[in-house]
């Protein structure tokens, strides 16, 4: 198969469901990550999500997520009264939770740079077209 | 919030709340206050309605099914019934090839250890059909007429097949079951790809 055929191949649907791929393994490290300095609600998880876009999630998605999370181990909550008149569920990370997610880190930085290595070429002929 | 967001949220919490039966009251409970508190705390953001903050959450129906899906799993792994640990199997076949592999192996386990449990059960029923069948290249358990294998092949346990049909069938259903909750509670350990963030980018 000629190489310049292999775009035509790849349709719209596939490229998102691969994105979607994506998204979904990062999603668990990207909420535990998101707890590393401190304690925080669901909305606020939510809107730190929501300042990128790549990062922007469903928000029925984040509940579930965090309440496996916390029935894991990886997570611990407590409801605490607030001043906008009901109580808010705070999370924060268990050690068991900081483990995991030191452990995702140094696989996530290993993987990364290693495709980084194989798409290096890709990436420059991109640049270089780009600057045609 | 309005009279009519108050009524819009009442019937969604009330729906969450009939689609989350099988959880457990005080987690389920938990779950009704923790969306009430997310859909309240939004409201008092600028151009947020009620019945934008809903139709983001997604519905209940849906909401309430990934709750339920890892519940299910997570029951799955303490379980012995086999009722309960296919249920997580086919929740997971839907998911991933491992998954579908798991769900097959299940159906092969369970499906030879209930096999040999009913054949035991019938053989007083059927003592002359019923059995472990021996001859040249064949090594059968099961029902047979006399007449399908010939003279050359022949019942050998006799009414000793029921003790050893009923040892084999508990055999299969709880090393069925044990392999399967292994892998389950290594994986929910693990937590890859085994949660219900199938609606990731909704």
């Amino acid at each position: 198969m000629a190489r310049s055929s292999l775009p035509q191949t790849i349709t719209p649907p596939a490229d998102e469901r691969w994105e979607q791929q994506i998204r979904k393994g990062a999603l668990e490290m990207a909420t535990l990550a998101a707890f590393w300095s401190g304690r925080l609600y669901g909305l606020e998880i939510i809107r730190l999500f929501e300042e990128s876009p790549e990062l922007a999630v469903g928000e029925g998605t984040i509940y579930p997520i965090l309440s496996r999370l916390k029935n894991e181990g990886l997570l611990s909550s407590e409801w605490v009264e607030a001043e906008a008149g009901h109580p808010r569920k705070y999370y924060w990370l268990t050690d068991a939770g900081r483990a995991r997610l030191q452990h995702m880190t140094q696989s996530w930085t290993d993987f990364s740079r290693e495709v980084g290595k194989l798409i290096k070429p890709v990436i420059a002929q991109q640049k270089e077209k780009g600057t045609k | 919030m309005t009279g009519t967001a108050e009524f819009e949220l009442y019937n969604y919490l009330r729906s969450l709340r009939e689609n989350l039966v099988d959880i457990p009251e005080d987690e389920r409970e938990d779950i009704i206050r923790e969306i009430n508190a997310h859909v309240r705390d939004r409201a008092q953001e600028p151009n947020h309605s009620v019945t934008e903050i809903l139709r983001r959450l997604g519905s209940a129906e849906d909401l309430a099914a990934q709750y339920r899906r890892e519940a299910l799993i997570r029951k799955a792994t303490g379980s012995i019934s086999p009722v309960v640990i296919l249920k997580a199997t086919l929740q997971l076949a839907t998911r991933g090839l491992e998954g579908l592999a798991i769900f097959l192996g299940a159906i092969f386990g369970y499906g030879a250890g209930i096999g040999f449990l009913i054949t035991a059960i019938l053989k007083p029923f059927f003592p002359r059909e019923t059995g472990l069948w021996v001859g040249p290249g064949v090594f059968d358990f099961g029902i047979h007429t006399p007449a399908r294998y010939g003279d050359s092949v022949h019942e050998v346990l006799g009414w000793s097949y029921i003790p050893v049909a009923l040892v084999l069938g508990l055999i299969f259903l709880v090393v069925t079951t044990m392999l399967i909750r292994k892998w389950l509670r290594s994986r929910w350990q693990r937590g890859v790809k085994i949660n219900s963030i199938a609606h990731a980018a909704a």
